[in-house]
């Protein structure tokens, strides 16, 4: 692609860049979504992030997003980021941006760590834009599930109305639980009671 | 609450709505119509009220804005009415999931 000359073109596209450095994107969501150079990337991400962006390949599968929690976390972001592509006509980029922001001030307003990487969160966009993942109504509570295609929509359960034998046994910081999450509740003040003075301090 | 009471507190929750959506409309407006499950165009009329007008519509015998929650599915979900309260997290990111799935009301 031509690189833009417009100066107000590529000011936006550093104040993008800039925004998913900081959402914790990875170098290779931002040349994807950039006209930026490699170079001046790089130095973008450690002007912003201060350090080197992390190495490596971006991960590419599509099973991470089957399993029981991250799916939850993924449909909560899929389902932010449709509403989103819905009411709004925003570049695909930025509707990932401002779904990731709303489902991360969702996440942390329940105490909760946010499994869905922003990086990731491109890649399930991209999946469900080449129709190698999609979104199935669960047939209990009628929401919308990250699921393969083909899912057959009729018996299809969500893993938050079935939830497989193990879920939420974990004890990891921050993760989905059964019980009540201790972090998230408010302690129970013990309710100061009235001290029965000793028998013998009464005569 | 005396009728008057009633009217004075309308109008203090009418107002605070207005001006909450107001300013989420003007710092970002898309994911203001997310938070605020109203249309591109009421989000755009919202926006540009003037205070004064504002202090005029918020001045009625009725709410300006409504319940969001319309099923039982939610409803229970967020109330914990189903299982108790010992699966609150999960029960409350169901809600979220239901909640942002419903877009037909706001387009």
């Amino acid at each position: 692609m031509a690189r833009n000359k417009s100066i107000l073109i590529e000011a936006r596209q550093i104040e993008r860049a800039v925004t998913l450095i900081h959402l914790g994107a990875r170098l290779q969501v931002l040349e994807s979504e950039t006209d930026l150079s490699y170079e001046r990337l790089l130095r973008l991400y450690k002007e912003v992030a201060g350090k080197s962006p992390s190495k490596g390949q971006l991960p590419f599968s599509t099973d991470w997003f089957m399993t029981w929690q991250p799916n939850i976390h993924a449909s909560l972001f899929l389902n932010i980021h449709e509403y989103l592509n819905k009411v709004t006509a925003l570049d695909e980029i930025d509707a990932v941006i401002k779904a990731y922001q709303l489902y991360l001030e969702q996440i942390g307003t329940q105490g909760l760590e946010p499994l869905l990487s922003v990086t990731r969160a491109w890649r399930l966009v991209k999946f469900v834009d080449n129709g190698m993942l999609t979104m199935t109504e669960c047939s209990k509570c009628g929401g919308h599930y990250v699921t393969h295609p083909h899912e057959i929509a009729r018996h299809f359960v969500c893993g938050l109305c079935n939830p497989p034998a193990r879920a939420g046994k974990g004890r990891l910081a921050g993760s989905l639980q059964f019980g009540p999450a201790l972090a998230a509740l408010p302690v129970p003040q013990p309710v100061p009671l009235p001290i029965p003075l000793p028998m013998h301090a009464a005569h | 609450m005396t009728a008057e009471q009633i009217l004075a507190e309308i109008r203090e929750a009418n107002l605070s709505y207005l001006m909450l959506a107001q300013s989420l409309i003007r710092t970002d407006m898309e994911q203001a119509l997310y938070r605020l499950g109203v249309s591109e165009d009421n989000a755009a009329l919202i926006g540009a009220l003037t205070p004064a007008q504002m202090m005029k519509i918020a001045n009625s015998n009725t709410l300006l804005c409504r319940f969001r929650m319309d099923d039982d599915v939610v409803w229970n979900l967020l109330a914990s009415h189903g299982r108790g309260a010992a699966n609150d997290g999960m029960s409350r990111l169901h809600a979220a999931i239901l909640l942002a799935g419903r877009h037909a009301e706001a387009a």
